[in-house]
C-alpha cells in the first residue's frame, strides 16, 4: 500500500459524453467534469463521485468493480479499457470517456453489450454439443481429461466478454456481422474441447466466411487490448489455418 | 404493457436461478430469467477458489466422502444448519460437479507424478496417484478435513456461470436482461410472478408465473466494505419480505471474508491459504498458529475473520494511510504457482495495488462476503407461508450454512439447490397446486401500485439525497453491526436505520429523466435494503449468544440451550417500523451430528442437555444395531435420501470403489 | 439438456469454400507480388553496378542468353501477368475496404482515436493499396506496351528526359511500405506462433520488416538516382541505345 507513489493531489478534468437516446431532445454532447483526485483512485471511484456530487443521471455499468465481470468496458482517451481496473494516476490531468462503439447505447456510458453477446453466442453456437448431455450418469466418474489440456481451454475460457475487442476492432467498427474476437476465441475454445463433438466442417459452418474468421484483416487491435490479455491473434491464426484445410 | 405470461419466473440469472431454470425447462416448461444485468456479469463470476464436492481424486482429498463433507459443514455452521439439507447437499456436490464437467467446465485436473507444495510454511513434495490422473482434483480450504475444493485456475465461478449461461442458452431459456422485479404479484396466499422495471427504458412489465423462484443472491450491499459486486442489494429478499407473508431466516448471520484487499474490499481467494499462503501482522509474524493451533490459517472463516481483528485490536496490524490491515503472503508458493493457479489475485494485486504478490505482501483485512441469511424455505426450496414462491442460492435459506458457511460451499450450493429446486418447481407446476388461474386483474393492480408508488418518489420534493443516505447505512453497517457485536452498537445501529427510515421518506429526485434513471433507481432501493439492515440488526441484537459468524462480545459463549434456533423475520404490516421476529427451533434429537466442539474456535459453550441425550441414543442405536458399512450408519441415524428427487439419489461412484 | 443441442441436426448444407478460398488467394497473390517487388529491385539495382550489368539483365528477360537473340516481348508477357496479379489483389482487397461513407467514417474514427500501430499501419496500406492500383498499373502499362524500351540509356531517358521520375518516385516509397507492412501481417495472419511466443515473434517480424523497407528505400533511391543522373548526361542524345563497350 505504501509503496504506491503519493503524488501531489490533481484536480483531474474528465470529459465524458452524455446522451440518452430515451429522450427525443438529447444530443450526444461532451460533459466535463472536475473531480479531485484520490489516493489509488479508479475510474469507477471517479465516476461514482461525479454521479454522488454533480450529476446524478450520469449513467454507466458496473457489476463486480474488480475486472472479472466485464460489466465496465468503455473507451478512455481513445482506447478501450476496464474502467473498473484502471487507476487515475496512469491518465493525464484531462481525459475523456466514451462509451464502447459498436453496441447499442443505452445511455452515456452505458452500453448494450449483454445483448450483443448473447446474439453472438446464440449464432456460434458457443456449448458443447454433445448428444447424451441429458443422460449424463451423474453417480458415474467424471471422464478423464488431459491436465494441459484442461489448462489450455481455461485458457481461452477467462474470456469475459467485455466487448473491449469488439471495440478495438477496425472490421468489426466497420461491419456489424463481424463476430469480432471475443467470437472466434469461442469458436476455438469449443473444438479444442473433447467434449464437443463437433468437427472442423461444423465449425466452418460458423465462421467460414467474411462475417467470421475471413473477415479479420489481423489488425490485432483485439490482441493489444484485450483486458485478460487473451491469446487472440494466435488463436484466430490458428482458427484460420484449420478453416482453410477443412 | 400487456403480462407476459410463463410458466416459472425465475428472478436473478447466477448460478443458482439459471441451473433451477434448466431443470424446469427440461421438464417441459416456458421458462423467463429476469436478471438486472447479463447473465454472465451475475456476482457467481467472482467466485474463484472452488467449489466443495467430496471427489476425493487427488492425494490430499484421498478418503473423502458425504460423511466428512457433512460433518465439515455442520461444524462450520456451527450447528446453526439444517443437517438434513447439509446431507443432501453432500450427495449431490459430486453430482454436480460431475454435470458441470460434462457441460464443459474445464475443471483443473490430476498430474500424475510428484509435486511440491507447500503446507504449513514448508515446501513438500508429494506424488499423485497414476489412476487419478486426468481426473478433477481439488485444494484445500479452510474448516474442511480434507482438501476438497475444486476450482479452475482461480476462475472457478466464471467458468462455471459460462458453462452454466451457455447450456441455458442452448436450451432457448430467454434471459430479460436489465429488468429488475419491484414487486411480487400475489392474492395473499398464492404468488403469481412479479412486476419488474426495465432499467434501460424505465418502463414497467408484469409476468405472471404460476412458479416464481428468487435467486437475486446476497445483500452485502447494505455494508460499506463488502467484496460483493455492486448489484448484491438484497433485493429479491426484501421483495419477499414486503408481501408480508415470506420470512427471512437467520439475517444476522453475516460472513466477513478473511481477506478482502485493503482498503477496497476487493476479494482475494481463500486458495491462497487453501494452496499454503500464511497471514502475518504489521511485525511480519505469522500470528494464526499463536490462536488456532489445530487448523491455524485454514480455520472456518468466521474464526479467522475475528482473530484477525482481535489481533488488530491488540494492535498488532500494519497500518497505512488509509488504516490498519494485516498481510497476506503467497510468496513462498512461487511465481509458476501463482502464475497457473493464483492468477486472478495477480491480476487483482497488479491492477489495483500495482504490486507482484509473487515478490510483495499483499494488505488485506476482513470484509463482508456473504450472507447466510435470506428468504425461508423448505428443504425442497419452497416458501412454507406463499405458495408458488420458491427461492434458491444465496437469496434463500434452506439453511445448509447456518451461522457461517464454509469456503467453496456456496457455489457448490447453487448448482446443488438448483438441480433439487429445478425439479421441485416443476413437480409443482404438474401438481394440482401449481395450476393457476391467471388474474389480469390483480397484476393490473400491483402494476398500478408501483407505478405510483415510483411516481412519488420521482415527484417527491423532499430535499434528502438517496446515495448519501445509503452512504450512512452502509457506514452503520460496517461500524456497528460487523464481525464484533455488542448490545450497545446494535441499539445505536437501529436507532440510526431508523432515522434514516424516516429521512428516506423525503428523498427527492434532481431529474426525472425518461430512460436510464440512476438516481430514481438509488431511491427507491434504498427503503428495502433498509429494511433488510433492520432485519440484520434487529436479529444480532436479540440474539445475545455468539454462533459462527454472529459474535456477541457481551455474550461470547454458543448458547445450544437458548439459542439453538433459526431467527424467522418477517415485516407482516406495511407501516411497521421494524421487523417482527419469531423462531424456530433446531431439534437436537433428530440430528445426525449433536452439538459440540468444532474443532477450532472457542471451545466453551453452553450444552443444550439434549445433545448428550442424543449421542447416547445414537451410540445405542449404533450398538443395536451391529456392524454396518457407512451408508447404512447414516441412514440408520437420520436417512434423508426421500426428500432428494428420485433422479439425483444413486450413490456416488468413487475412485477404488471396489463394488463400483 | 439443451433443447438446441439435443435435436437432431439438420442435414449438413453443403460447405460453401469460396470465402477460404479467397482469403488464401489474397493473401498468396500479395505474398507473390511481394516476393516480385523484392525481386524486381534487385534487377532494377544492376545499373549501381554499371551500365553493362544493367543491359546484361535486361537481355536476360528478354531471353538472349537462352534464345540467342533478345525478344522483348516476353517482358510484356511477364508485365501482363504481374499487372493480372495486381488486378486480382486489388480486387481481393477492396473487399475489405470500407464500403460506404458510413464504414470509411467509422474507421477513420476508430483510427485516429485507438492511436494503435498495427491498425493505422493497416490504413496506410489501404490508402498506398489504392494508389498503387492507379501507380503501378501505369509503370506495368508502359513496360506492356514499350518492352522494347527497357535499357541503361532507354530506361534513363525515361526517367530523367520522360519525367518519370516523378512516378518512380513516389511509387519506390508507397510500394514498399505496401509490401512491408502486407508481409508483417500476412506472417502473423498465418504464422503458427505460439500464444505465450507471439509478443516476441511479432517484435522480431517488426523489425525485420522495418529493416527490409529501408534497405529497399535505400537501394531503390540508389538506383533511381543512378538512372537520374545517367538521364541528365543523357539527355541531348535522349532516344539513342547503349552500345556495350565491351561488345561493339
Amino acid at each position: 500500500m505504501d509503496n504506491i507513489p503519493v503524488r501531489q493531489h490533481r484536480t483531474l478534468t474528465i470529459n465524458i459524453l452524455r446522451h440518452n437516446p430515451a429522450d427525443g431532445d438529447s444530443q450526444p454532447r461532451l460533459q466535463a467534469f472536475e473531480v479531485d483526485e484520490t489516493d489509488a483512485m479508479t475510474l469507477f471511484i471517479a465516476l461514482n463521485v461525479i454521479r454522488e456530487e454533480q450529476d446524478p443521471t450520469l449513467t454507466f455499468d458496473f457489476v463486480c468493480r474488480a475486472g472479472i465481470c466485464g460489466s465496465c468496458g468503455m473507451i478512455i482517451n481513445g482506447r478501450p479499457g476496464l474502467a473498473c481496473r484502471t487507476l487515475t494516476r496512469d491518465l493525464p490531468d484531462e481525459f475523456t470517456l466514451l462509451p464502447l462503439p459498436g453496441f447499442e447505447l443505452i445511455a452515456d456510458l452505458s452500453v448494450n453489450t449483454g445483448k450483443w453477446m448473447r446474439g453472438m453466442a446464440e449464432r456460434l453456437e458457443t456449448w458443447v454439443h454433445a448428444s447424451d448431455l441429458a443422460g449424463v450418469d451423474l453417480d458415474q466418474m467424471e471422464q478423464p481429461m488431459d491436465p494441459h489440456l484442461a489448462e489450455q481451454i481455461y485458457e481461452l475460457e477467462r474470456c469475459i466478454e467485455c466487448g473491449c475487442c469488439i471495440a478495438a476492432c477496425g472490421t468489426a467498427q466497420m461491419r456489424d456481422d463481424f463476430v469480432g474476437a471475443v467470437g472466434l476465441n469461442q469458436v476455438t475454445r469449443f473444438r479444442l474441447d473433447p467434449r464437443d463433438q463437433r468437427d472442423d466442417s461444423d465449425f466452418y459452418q460458423l465462421v467460414g466466411d467474411d462475417s467470421g474468421v475471413f473477415g479479420c484483416m489481423t489488425l490485432l487491435g483485439c490482441e493489444d487490448m484485450c483486458p485478460k490479455d487473451l491469446p487472440l491473434a494466435t488463436q484466430i491464426a490458428f482458427l484460420r489455418r484449420r478453416m482453410v484445410a477443412v | 404493457m400487456s403480462p407476459i405470461v410463463t410458466d416459472v419466473l425465475v428472478i436473478g440469472g447466477g448460478l443458482a436461478g439459471q441451473r433451477a431454470a434448466i431443470g424446469a425447462r427440461r421438464r417441459g416448461l416456458d421458462v423467463t430469467v429476469l436478471s438486472l444485468v447479463p447473465a454472465k456479469r451475475s456476482h457467481s463470476a467472482a467466485a474463484q477458489g472452488g467449489m466443495q464436492a467430496s471427489l476425493g481424486n487427488c492425494l490430499g482429498g484421498a478418503g473423502d466422502n458425504e460423511d466428512l463433507h457433512f460433518a465439515d459443514t455442520v461444524r462450520g455452521s456451527d450447528w446453526g444448519a439444517d443437517q438434513d439439507v447439509v446431507r443432501m447437499f453432500a450427495h449431490m456436490a459430486p453430482k454436480a460437479i460431475r454435470e458441470l464437467a460434462a457441460w464443459g467446465v474445464p475443471w483443473s485436473r490430476v498430474q500424475k507424478g510428484e509435486h511440491q507444495i507447500t503446507e504449513d510454511g514448508q515446501k513438500k513434495t508429494i506424488r499423485e496417484a497414476d489412476a487419478a490422473h486426468g481426473l478433477i482434483t481439488s485444494r484445500n480450504f479452510g474448516g474442511t478435513a480434507k482438501w476438497r475444493a475444486c476450482y479452475v485456475s482461480d476462475g472457478t465461478g466464471h467458468a462455471m456461470l459460462y458453462t452454466m449461461s451457455n447450456q441455458a442458452i442452448a436450451a432457448g431459456i430467454p434471459v430479460h436482461e436489465r429488468m429488475e422485479a419491484i414487486a411480487l404479484i400475489h392474492d395473499g396466499e398464492r404468488c403469481c410472478g412479479a412486476v419488474a422495471r426495465n432499467l434501460m427504458t424505465g418502463e414497467l412489465q408484469t409476468y405472471l408465473a404460476r412458479a416464481t423462484c428468487v435467486a437475486s443472491g446476497g445483500f452485502g450491499r447494505i455494508y460499506r466494505v463488502s467484496t460483493n459486486a455492486v448489484i448484491n442489494e438484497g433485493l429479491g429478499a426484501a421483495l419477499a419480505l414486503e408481501t408480508g407473508l415470506a420470512r427471512l431466516g437467520n439475517m444476522e448471520a453475516v460472513q466477513f471474508h478473511p481477506t478482502g484487499i485493503f482498503p477496497s474490499g476487493i476479494l482475494v481467494t481463500e486458495g491462497c491459504r487453501g494452496d499454503g499462503g500464511l497471514l502475518l501482522d504489521g511485525s511480519g509474524h505469522r500470528f494464526m498458529p499463536d490462536y488456532e493451533p489445530e487448523k491455524r490459517e485454514l480455520a472456518s472463516r468466521d474464526v479467522v475473520s475475528r482473530r484477525m481483528e482481535e489481533h488488530i485490536a491488540a494492535g498488532h496490524g500494519a497500518s497505512s494511510r488509509f488504516g490498519e490491515h494485516l498481510w497476506l503472503d503467497i510468496r513462498l508458493l512461487g511465481r509458476d504457482h501463482i502464475n497457473s493457479k493464483l492468477r486472478e489475485v495477480s491480476e487483482i494485486c497488479h491492477y489495483f495495488l500495482g504490486i507482484d504478490p509473487a515478490e510483495e505482501l499483499i494488505p488485506v483485512r476482513p470484509a463482508q462476503h456473504y450472507s447466510m441469511g435470506g428468504i425461508r424455505t423448505d428443504r425442497t426450496g419452497q416458501c412454507p407461508s406463499l405458495s408458488g414462491l420458491f427461492a434458491v442460492g444465496e437469496a434463500a435459506c434452506w439453511d445448509m450454512h447456518g451461522f457461517n458457511r464454509l469456503g467453496g460451499n456456496s457455489v457448490a450450493e447453487t448448482v446443488v439447490a438448483g438441480m433439487i429446486v429445478g425439479e421441485t418447481i416443476a413437480d409443482y407446476c404438474e401438481s394440482d397446486q401449481g395450476e393457476l388461474t391467471l388474474s389480469t386483474a390483480l397484476a393490473a393492480d400491483f402494476q398500478a401500485r408501483e407505478a405510483a408508488r415510483l411516481r412519488s418518489i420521482a415527484t417527491n420534493p423532499g430535499a434528502e439525497k438517496a446515495v448519501e443516505l445509503t452512504r450512512q447505512m452502509q457506514q452503520i453497517m460496517t461500524d456497528k453491526v460487523g464481525i464484533f457485536r455488542s448490545a450497545e452498537r446494535l441499539e445505536e445501529a437501529v436507532a440510526g436505520l431508523l432515522a434514516l427510515q424516516s429521512r428516506a421518506s423525503r428523498i427527492g429526485l434532481s431529474s426525472a429523466r425518461k430512460g436510464p434513471n440512476p438516481e430514481l433507481v438509488a431511491a427507491y432501493r434504498l427503503p428495502r435494503m433498509l429494511k433488510l439492515a433492520l432485519c440484520v440488526a434487529c436479529g444480532a441484537l436479540q440474539r445475545t449468544e455468539s454462533r459462527g459468524a454472529h459474535y456477541r462480545a457481551d455474550y461470547p459463549q454458543r448458547n445450544d440451550q437458548q439459542w439453538l434456533q433459526r431467527t424467522l423475520t418477517s415485516w407482516p404490516e406495511q407501516d411497521q417500523e421494524q421487523p417482527t421476529i419469531d423462531y424456530e427451533p433446531l431439534d437436537i434429537m433428530s440430528m445426525e451430528l449433536p452439538p459440540g466442539w468444532r474443532g477450532y474456535g472457542a471451545r466453551d459453550f453452553i450444552a443444550h442437555p439434549d445433545s448428550e441425550a442424543r449421542q447416547a441414543q445414537i451410540d445405542a442405536l449404533l450398538a443395536q444395531a451391529g456392524p454396518l458399512d457407512a451408508r447404512q450408519r447414516q441412514a440408520l441415524l437420520m436417512p434423508f435420501e426421500h426428500f432428494l428427487p428420485g433422479i439425483y439419489r444413486g450413490r456416488n461412484q468413487r475412485l477404488g470403489d471396489t463394488d463400483g | 439438456m439443451g433443447a438446441a443441442a439435443l435435436e437432431p441436426k439438420p442435414m449438413r448444407q453443403k460447405i460453401n469454400r469460396w470465402p477460404a478460398r479467397l482469403d488464401v488467394a489474397q493473401s498468396l497473390s500479395g505474398l507473390l507480388l511481394v516476393l516480385f517487388i523484392w525481386g524486381h529491385m534487385f534487377f532494377e539495382s544492376s545499373i549501381l553496378l554499371g551500365k553493362d550489368a544493367m543491359l546484361w539483365v535486361t537481355r536476360m528477360f528478354e531471353g538472349a542468353h537462352l534464345l540467342g537473340r533478345p525478344y522483348p516481348v516476353l517482358v510484356s508477357v511477364a508485365a501482363a501477368l504481374v499487372l493480372a496479379l495486381v488486378a486480382l489483389h486489388a480486387l481481393l482487397a477492396l473487399r475489405k475496404f470500407p464500403a460506404n461513407y458510413r464504414q470509411y467514417h467509422r474507421l477513420n474514427r476508430h483510427v485516429s482515436a485507438m492511436r494503435h500501430l498495427d491498425t493505422t499501419a493497416w490504413y496506410i496500406q489501404v490508402i498506398t493499396g489504392f494508389a498503387l492500383f492507379f501507380l503501378a498499373s501505369a509503370h506495368l502499362l508502359v513496360v506492356l506496351l514499350q518492352p522494347e524500351n527497357i535499357g541503361p540509356y532507354a530506361s534513363s531517358d525515361r526517367v530523367w528526359s520522360g519525367r518519370f521520375w516523378l512516378l518512380y518516385g513516389p511509387l519506390l516509397l508507397i510500394v514498399h511500405l505496401h509490401a512491408g507492412i502486407g508481409i508483417y501481417r500476412l506472417c502473423l495472419k498465418w504464422g503458427p506462433f505460439p500464444a505465450q511466443r507471439l509478443g516476441l515473434w511479432r517484435g522480431r517480424i517488426k523489425l525485420a520488416a522495418y529493416c527490409i523497407v529501408a534497405f529497399y528505400l535505400c537501394l531503390g533511391t540508389a538506383s533511381l538516382v543512378t538512372y537520374m543522373r545517367i538521364g541528365a548526361q543523357h539527355a541531348p542524345y535522349a532516344g539513342e541505345r547503349y552500345a556495350p563497350e565491351a561488345v561493339e
